[in-house]
């Protein structure tokens, strides 16, 4: 059961890391748009 | 804004009810977790390169490069998911059937999916002129039309006779719990609005990158 | 509506007399493709042996000579025309149609040639169990068809990238595989005396579509 929940706390990390990462890209984006 | 915390929220919640509320097939065991990131990813893939195709036969019908821009970012990002689907399966193939690669129906024409569009992408690469590429890989797109549902639907029966497959057909079935049933489509859900915001962020930079050309 | 019909035959036509005169003339074409096929068909039967009673090896080894040697080849048609700028001048004088569907008879001929060579040398060097004739000639005829015409679409595109040829195998391959699977299990099945109706099926359906879809391409090829 504990590895279970180890699984997922990787998949919740690495999900939150590509999110951070879309996020930061995003804003770099509209900051061109806005150019 | 308050869309993308939603999308992070709602796959969060999707990973956590997957893997602490949802049962598991009994036979399975904790490998049907593995279900809601690749189920998913596969019908993602499908859509993505379903609309790569689509935007292909626009853009040689409208010569909107906006439509080029929508083809050549969802077969990329078809081909990300069809990444994650594949390896998704090939865990669970090696868990369940003993090993990672058995030439089963279904892993052959996810490979060949993925031949084809990387052989897309190579295309791309090598054409100079933002016009001519976007015709040619058009062109090529459609061709690959013509291959798709051969390799999804023809080939899987033909090899099926050639290599008969080990066990356990597809899952899916109806008599599958219901709330497995909901995480996954729970987690499709979200996958889906995942690609669409990393399809339009790729379209704003393809626009952007030419803006900058003609400045 | 007939009068420029018959002129876009006749345009067929001399496309197809223009390959066959070029390739008469040089005959480099051909000649790397039989070489390349010989070579390769030497190497597998020297490597391998005789082997006879495995007919789902020979039938797969025979495509996989016959394809590659039509791959190392095929997309020569258009690569000529561009490195030698006469394509400029054929499009001034037919449509996109004509010269693509005259290349694709000539590639068609060409295949042919290639595998009136190859297969009975494939036959005499490997062995095999006795062919069934008229099955064995139609998984041949209708995989040569949609290898043609996928070939032939693909090079026209291939011609005018950046590494020209050198793109073209890893391209059209993906495409070929649902014809090389379809002609494999044909060819097998005809040895091993199973009917092979499904294959027959799925290669005219696949060669069908590929044709057709080509005719509506046909038209994008060439525009700058």
């Amino acid at each position: 059961m504990s590895a279970n929940l180890t699984v997922m706390a990787v998949a919740l990390l690495v999900w939150g890391l590509v999110f951070v990462y879309l996020w930061r890209l995003e804003r770099r984006i509209k900051d061109l748009e806005r150019k | 804004m308050i869309l993308r915390i939603l999308l992070f929220l709602w796959l969060a919640a999707g990973m956590v009810a997957g893997f602490t509320w949802a049962p598991v097939v009994p036979v399975l065991g904790n490998t049907t977790r593995v279900f809601y990131f690749h189920f998913p990813a596969a019908i993602v893939t499908t859509i993505a390169f379903g609309w790569s195709m689509v935007h292909s036969a626009l853009y040689l019908a409208r010569r909107d490069l906006g439509h080029d821009d929508h083809a050549a970012g969802a077969a990329e990002l078809g081909l990300l998911f069809c990444i994650v689907a594949t390896i998704s399966g090939s865990l669970w193939a090696r868990a369940m059937w003993g090993a990672y690669w058995n030439w089963d129906p279904r892993e052959t024409s996810i490979f060949f999916l993925f031949l084809i569009y990387a052989a897309y992408l190579a295309l791309r690469a090598a054409i100079d002129g933002t016009e001519r590429r976007a015709r040619l890989a058009a062109i090529y797109s459609c061709v690959a039309f013509v291959a798709v549902p051969f390799l999804i639907f023809v080939v899987p029966r033909i090899y099926f006779s050639l290599h008969p497959d080990p066990l356990l057909g597809q899952r899916g079935k109806p008599d599958i719990d219901p709330r497995i049933m909901l995480v996954a489509t729970w987690m499709l859900a979200g996958v889906t609005a995942l690609f669409v915001w990393l399809l339009s962020l790729r379209v704003r930079l393809g626009r952007i990158e030419r803006a900058r050309q003609e400045f | 509506m007939p009068g420029e019909r018959s002129s876009s035959v006749g345009a067929v036509w001399a496309i197809l007399i223009k390959e066959c005169r070029g390739e008469w003339r040089t005959r480099y074409g051909l000649n790397s493709a039989l070489l390349f096929a010989v070579t390769t068909l030497t190497a597998v039967s020297f490597v391998v042996g005789r082997i006879g009673e495995r007919t789902d090896i020979l039938a797969a080894l025979l495509w996989i000579v016959l394809m590659f040697a039509a791959l190392a080849s095929l997309a020569h048609t258009f690569v000529r025309e561009v490195e030698g700028h006469t394509l400029t001048l054929l499009r001034m004088i037919a449509s996109p149609t004509s010269i693509a569907l005259g290349k694709l008879i000539f590639n068609l001929l060409f295949l042919g040639v290639l595998e009136a060579v190859t297969v009975p040398l494939f036959l005499v060097l490997m062995g095999g169990p006795p062919l069934h004739w008229a099955r064995f000639l139609e998984v041949l005829g209708l995989g040569s068809l949609a290898l043609a015409a996928a070939a032939t679409l693909v090079g026209a595109v291939i011609a005018q990238t950046r590494g020209r040829g050198a793109l073209f195998a890893a391209v059209s391959l993906p495409i070929l595989l649902p014809v090389m699977a379809g002609a494999v299990s044909g060819t097998r099945g005809q040895w091993n005396g199973v009917p092979v109706d499904a294959e027959l099926r799925l290669l005219a359906a696949y060669a069908a579509a590929l044709l057709g879809m080509s005719l509506v391409l046909y038209d994008h090829l060439w525009e700058d």
